[in-house]
């Protein structure tokens, strides 16, 4: 069983690298379509994933009368009888295998063992709508260098080697794992035999060849390490499909060293061109949507940026597809590369690539007591979020706190009571986001406990440093626990306090009695509206040394306050504060009633730490950066920038260059993390209305790039209520 | 001391070199009939009204002191003739029907907005430009914005039409980091027929300028019927040449966007069918100017 696509193509069809590129691409639009028609919206990363055929039904074995399965037996019994039966998704024109269809996780549903309740802290959650992370895995960034270094082969000797060193109550652990890698290597060698078949089979001697190469490769690959640049990606590739396959982790790496010495071997040794490197890379990019770095500084602050960076970003080029690739800007960036990548923001309008700021990241992660060598090797990593490869448990991205609820929570306790103020508002608010962060801060200490009885994670595992030495699972055994710990709705709630200032204690316009009926009624009549517009239209957050903005900065300093002070409770643990919301926006939003920004009940929160659209009349990206950079918590993780700019505004050398000033002052003015979306306005006007005449077009919904046709209409309604507001400011 | 401008925006990419901040100064002496900020013409505070935002809340009837927000069969109206310029009106639409198009303002308030954004002027080699509506008109608030400006590290440019009297300018001027003029035609009876002025005034400040020795950019506006025809423009791009301390030309596309803005002033729009040249058409403009002593670019 196996997708294939062999002898598609007569025997004398002759093949450039270019066409090989553009036809993957043409396969690769028509498979994002294929899913969006049998599987729906999907509001996520695309993650290079295909349709299964229809005979590949994979049922899971329960281990729990639920009818789920956990712990370590139940995920290898699954996982290597998954990996025995997977079919080979093969294309000839492809450099490499390793495509997937799903994510056994998917099959078995996140959910948390039974047998480990957690009731109390559940009251808690729903009270201030918390999504805890109980049960949810990783984010976090694996050493995938190590894996190359070692092999799968060299990886079992470290499993045999650790497991001989240990007591038998770590057995279960190192079984489990030397299982899994077993499957591995036999599911490799399998999956070498069948590329030896079809290059039998296929009639166009180029193609012929590739398979026959991939079949030597993957043979190597199945237990050996890596010499060469093809071998070390088809290693990679792999790598991606193992930890997808799984429970869909994870992030990975700065690709431009990854890669370096099997480049530089190659080309050393005459075994490859630049061509053939930006091939291999394009067909990188089509395996897997997955993040990474490229560029930033050495231990000794010198750039990284070579040859090779550049060669990836003309492969992601080529192939123009989603791709999440960061670049790391700092003081010494390489000028001429940075203009490139900015370029190629503007020229392709699909996203990518995206910029980090390591000034502030790396003397943010410092303040927790980290070296500014572990800061630089903390990399771009995923939709917000930064790692060390192999060195941090994380949980980022996961856990969230809809502080739009838990201000809804105060204004309720306030509006019950006899006194009604600004500074009783805060003060209620303090107390209940106090509790919040308790409650968060508990339940992923109670994560930590018992999540290797609901789902270890059995591939990461593999390229992290402790685990395998200890015979610890990565949430017992990660070298840094750097918990991240997200605010949701920052800006909907500085706007709200902002607006009951302005409008209740300065201007006396209308009383807290009367905005309580306004939310209670939201914002019902044209009187209603009036006021709703009133509120709308104070000093908001993002306006620029507005009552909004202090209130920003206000709250930012609660809000890390409190989460750092979760470390107390925690000896062990390192909580972060960040700022982002991922895609929750739309779903915190319908859990809240009318706030007193004038947003209506159910409405969407802000996203991330951008403010809510409209802030100012001449929507000045600069005036917002200087506003985000403000409220950044401060401590290594991020509080994203999110920019929407028309494509006009980089058609000329010159124009460009401004862009990249803006790129490099904003990010060297403290913010972390700016994500840009060149929104050709019209194309996603029209594409809303009938996203299939679009498949290839990507957008930036939040940390990730996504195809527009595969959101769902309310995420494709974000972006467009984002352009027209723009339109009617 | 007060200045009366009609915005302030920020992170301006078309208004001179790198990133910078326009301050658009109210008043015009000029009435092109192109114009695309028909709110700087006046100095008065004349309040644009745009019926799509209009809620019928009617909170502008109940504060305008002259009738001129008036309520006709339970519906807002607006009777233009009888407007005070007072402003109350626009003080409470918080929905944005009416608006100001003035807003008095201090160096100081001007310098409050302007700094936030210093480190994008300096990586970028931006800074402040002085725009309009024409801010040779209040000569005494554009020096005192462009000390300020000085005093703080920035540079400080200006977008003028040189139909004035120079002399008491000419301080000013010379201050400025980089003069931007337009050049909209050569014909003095077409020029007064487009802008309401002659331009012989202009052509003989313009060669005065070159005597300050200050870095100038000539921009000549593209307007379908008025200034694009090739002996007007061929005739520009010779005088320029004569200018010394010219950087550059830019040519401007005709911008359709003041459309929107006639309609909520109550003004007639004589270009309100006009469109914008195409890019290739502007690339061909650029390329049939060029050759004549004088650097062409599109902007």
């Amino acid at each position: 069983m196996m997708i294939q696509f062999i002898n598609q193509y007569p025997a004398d069809e002759e093949f450039s690298y270019e066409k090989r590129l553009r036809l993957l691409r043409e396969r690769k639009l028509a498979q994002t379509q294929e899913k969006v028609e049998k599987q729906g919206e999907l509001n996520q990363d695309d993650y290079g994933l295909v349709v299964p055929p229809d005979y590949f039904q994979f049922q899971i074995t329960p281990n729990h009368p639920d009818g789920k399965f956990y712990g370590y037996s139940g995920w290898t019994e699954n996982y290597t009888r998954l990996l025995g039966e997977h079919p080979l998704y093969c294309d000839p024109l492809d450099a490499f295998v390793g495509r997937g269809f799903f994510f056994l996780i998917w099959l078995r549903g996140f959910g948390w063992h039974p047998d480990y309740p957690y009731d109390e802290l559940q009251k808690a959650f729903d009270k201030y709508n918390i999504i805890s992370g109980i049960g949810r895995d990783h984010h976090l960034n694996p050493d995938i260098t190590m894996g190359m270094q070692l092999g799968w082969g060299g990886i079992l000797q470290k499993l045999e080697h650790y497991r001989g060193t240990h007591t038998a109550e770590h057995y279960e652990f190192y079984d489990s794992e030397i299982a899994v890698v077993k499957a591995i290597i036999t599911f490799l060698r399998r999956i070498a035999g069948q590329l030896a078949e079809l290059a039998l089979i296929e009639r166009n001697p180029t193609l012929r060849l590739n398979l026959s190469e991939m079949a030597d490769i993957n043979l190597r690959m199945a237990d050996g390490a890596p010499q060469t640049m093809r071998e070390a990606i088809q290693w990679m590739c792999w790598f991606s499909f193992f930890s997808r396959l799984y429970n869909r982790g994870s992030a990975g790496g700065q690709l431009d060293q990854m890669l370096l010495p099997y480049y530089e071997h190659d080309i050393a040794a005459g075994i490859i061109d630049d061509d053939d490197a930006r091939f291999y890379l394009g067909c990188l990019f089509f395996n897997d949507s997955r993040y990474y770095q490229l560029g930033g500084p050495d231990k000794d602050g010198n750039d990284t940026t070579n040859h090779l960076s550049y060669l990836i970003l003309e492969a992601a080029d080529m192939v123009n597809i989603a791709c999440n690739l960061t670049v790391r800007v700092h003081d010494k960036t390489d000028p001429v590369f940075m203009r490139k990548a900015v370029g190629y923001l503007f020229s392709n309008k699909n996203g990518w690539p995206r910029f980090t700021g390591d000034r502030a990241l790396v003397e943010g992660f410092m303040r927790c007591g980290f070296s500014r060598d572990l800061a630089r090797r903390r990399l771009a990593s995923g939709c917000h979020w930064m790692s060390i490869p192999g060195m941090e448990y994380t949980l980022n991205d996961v856990v969230k706190i809809n502080i739009a609820k838990v201000f809804e929570v105060a204004y309720q306790e306030m509006a019950a009571g006899a006194e009604q103020s600004v500074d009783k508002l805060y003060e209620l608010f303090t107390k209940h986001l106090k509790a919040a962060v308790k409650a968060t801060t508990d339940g992923i200490a109670f994560h930590l406990k018992y999540q290797d009885k609901n789902e270890p994670e059995l591939i990461l595992n593999l390229l992290s440093h402790g685990p395998i030495e200890k015979g610890l699972d990565l949430t017992k055994g990660a070298t840094f626990f750097n918990m991240c710990v997200d605010g949701s709705g920052m800006a909907t709630i500085a706007d709200s306090f902002a607006a009951c200032e302005q409008r209740i204690e300065r201007e006396k316009r209308l009383s807290f009695a009367e905005l309580t009926e306004l939310l209670q009624t939201n914002f019902a009549g044209v009187e209603g509206e009036y006021r709703r517009q009133m509120l709308q239209h104070s000093e908001r957050f993002c306006q620029g040394e507005s009552l909004g903005d202090a209130w920003a900065v206000k709250i930012t300093e609660l809000f890390t306050g409190l989460v750092r002070a979760a470390n107390d409770e925690h000896p062990g643990l390192n909580f972060i504060p960040g700022w982002f919301s991922w895609a929750n926006t739309i779903e915190f939003g319908k859990k809240v009633g009318a706030t007193p920004n004038g947003r209506q009940a159910g409405e969407p929160i802000n996203h991330g730490a951008n403010p809510h659209p409209g802030f100012r009349r001449d929507g000045a990206v600069t005036a917002m950066a200087n506003s985000i950079a403000a409220i950044q918590p401060g401590y290594g993780n991020t509080a994203p920038v999110q920019l929407e700019l028309d494509p006009a505004l980089g058609d000329t050398p010159e124009s460009l260059d401004k862009l990249v000033s803006m790129v490099r002052t904003l990010l060297n003015s403290g913010n972390t993390l700016l994500n840009i979306n060149i929104i050709d306005e019209d194309k996603i006007l029209a594409a809303h209305e009938d996203p299939s005449k679009y498949p290839d077009l990507v957008v930036r919904v939040t940390g990730f790039t996504a195809y527009f046709s595969m959101l769902s209409k309310d995420f494709r309604q974000l972006v467009v209520d984002r352009i027209l507001s723009k339109r009617s400011a | 001391m007060d200045g009366v401008i009609t915005s302030i925006q920020r992170f301006s990419l078309n208004d001179g070199p790198g990133i910078r901040t326009t301050v658009f100064f109210k008043g015009c002496n000029l009435r092109c009939a192109w114009c695309h900020n028909p709110e700087t013409f006046s100095l008065a505070d004349d309040i644009m009204v745009d019926a799509s935002k209009c809620i019928g809340c009617l909170h502008c009837v109940k504060v305008c002191p002259s009738g001129a927000q008036r309520e006709i069969d339970g519906k807002h109206a607006f009777q233009r003739d009888l407007c005070t310029h007072c402003g109350a009106c626009a003080d409470v639409c918080f929905p944005g029907a009416l608006e100001h198009t003035a807003k008095v303002m201090t160096c100081d308030d001007v310098m409050r907005e302007v700094l936030q954004d210093k480190a994008y002027y300096l990586d970028s080699g931006g800074g402040v430009t002085l725009s309009g509506g024409e801010a040779m008109l209040q000569t005494d608030f554009a020096a005192e914005i462009t000390a300020a400006c000085h005093e703080h590290g920035i540079e400080c440019a200006v977008e003028t039409n040189l139909a004035y009297d120079l002399a008491p300018c000419e301080a000013v001027l010379r201050d400025f980091d980089l003069i931007m003029f337009d050049i909209k035609q050569m014909d003095s009876a077409q020029h007064k027929r487009w802008t309401g002025a002659g331009n012989e005034t202009i052509l003989a400040n313009a060669k005065r300028m070159d005597g300050f020795a200050r870095p100038m950019i000539a921009r000549v506006p593209l307007i379908p019927g008025a200034t694009d025809d090739m002996a007007n423009l061929a005739a520009t791009v010779d005088f320029l040449a004569t200018l010394k301390n010219l950087r550059y030309l830019e040519l401007l596309n005709f911008n359709p966007l003041g459309e929107a803005k006639y309609r909520c002033l109550a003004l007639d729009n004589p270009f309100v069918t006009a469109r914008p040249y195409s890019d290739q058409q502007m690339s061909d403009y650029q390329r049939a100017l060029s050759g004549r002593g004088v650097e062409v670019r599109v902007g």
